[in-house]
């Protein structure tokens, strides 16, 4: 039986209401939820609650999904649109940076060697201060389309966007994160 | 071409959205143009920048801490249908026990003995005892001038309501 087909037969049970089939689709798609939560909302702890609420708003929505739709796009687009809202309702009293960036659970490629760890990090806690720029709905965008190689119309199903939308939203988020790393570089020298 | 234009291009052909002519006219602009050439160079160091970072792996309690939040929430969402199917029951068997009113009703309009009058003793008993009862209700209700064929009815109605939703809470808990 192939992974598809699994997750076809996983799906139907959860939407009959079996737990056990909803853990391993939970087991399956944890990892990309996650990274989607930590890219936009740049805190593991803050990453780790909407993964979990993304999942259960999942198991309550089930019975609207519809297979004909990827089960990753529908469970990522759950996943943008509470990101997006938590974004929002935050205050202005931001985190530091250390929070911020507080220590992600691991790497997809944890590497043994401590020089490139330290660089990888490095890499990581720029890549986070580039993504908090970035409004809401395009760090959304800019993840789906950099960790998830979402085409524009996985990206417009997603958000609810149109493609032009999408399209427009890449071309100015790239510039201005263009911009800011210019500005960083700079800085830095 | 304007450097405007040529910008969107650029995003584009990042995304590998742009054909032959397209690439073609982005490069004939870049050559002539330092600033979209910079701002190119810009561009290629974030999208290497951004290709390279991985993805974070959950924390492998995560599944775990979902499944315990919806075992939580099933059980809380069992316990306000039986509750609720608990509290349904109750109300509809104390209206139930209002019923005899209306019988006592029927009892002294004589229309009571009249359908029972072939009927077996224990039915006939029973009545009696029903009419003794309701005769005392009646007597109350009279009292706090109550209008008694309304009453009746009314509590005749309201049982048979609560009992079905009873009834359906009942069986949509036993599907759950």
């Amino acid at each position: 039986m192939t992974n598809e087909t699994n997750e076809t037969e996983w799906i139907k049970l959860a939407q009959e209401g079996n737990q056990a089939a909803f853990g391993r689709l939970v087991g399956a798609y944890q990892t990309p939820v996650y990274n989607l939560a930590y890219r936009m909302l740049g805190n593991a702890g803050e990453a780790e609650d909407a993964a979990q609420e993304t999942f259960l708003r999942a198991y309550t929505h089930l019975h609207s999904y519809d297979p004909l739709r990827p089960f990753r796009s529908w469970l990522l687009s759950i996943a943008s649109h509470y990101c997006i809202d938590q974004l929002r309702r935050r205050r202005i009293t931001w985190l530091s940076f250390e929070d911020e960036i507080a220590a992600p659970e691991r790497l997809a490629s944890d590497s043994p060697n401590p020089e490139a760890m330290v660089a990888q990090r490095e890499r990581e806690e720029q890549v986070q201060q580039l993504l908090a720029v970035l409004s809401p709905t395009d760090r959304a965008a800019i993840t789906l389309r950099y960790w998830y190689d979402c085409s524009y119309e996985e990206i417009a199903e997603t958000l609810s966007l149109t493609v032009s939308a999408i399209k427009s939203r890449l071309h100015r988020a790239r510039h201005s994160l263009a911009r800011t790393m210019e500005g960083e570089t700079d800085n830095a020298l | 071409m304007r450097c405007k234009q040529a910008g969107e291009m650029m995003s584009a052909r990042l995304d590998g959205r742009l054909d032959n002519t397209e690439v073609a006219l982005l490069k004939d602009h870049l050559a002539g143009c330092s600033a979209c050439q910079a701002e190119w160079h810009r561009l290629q160091a974030l999208d290497s920048l951004l290709a390279s970072a991985p993805m974070m792996h959950a924390p492998v309690r995560l599944r775990v801490h979902v499944m315990a939040r919806l075992n939580r929430r099933e059980q809380a969402r069992r316990a306000i249908i039986g509750g609720t199917a608990l509290a349904l029951g109750t109300v509809a068997l104390a209206l139930l026990a209002l019923a005899p009113i209306l019988l006592g009703l029927l009892d002294t309009t004589g229309i009571a003995p009249a359908l029972v009058s072939g009927g077996p003793e224990t039915i006939v008993q029973l009545l009696a005892l029903l009419g003794a009862v309701s005769r005392a209700l009646l007597v109350l209700a009279e009292k706090f001038a109550v209008p008694l064929t309304f009453l009746g009815l009314f509590s005749l109605a309201m049982a048979l309501v609560l009992n079905s939703l009873w009834i359906g809470a009942v069986r949509r808990l036993r599907a759950a």
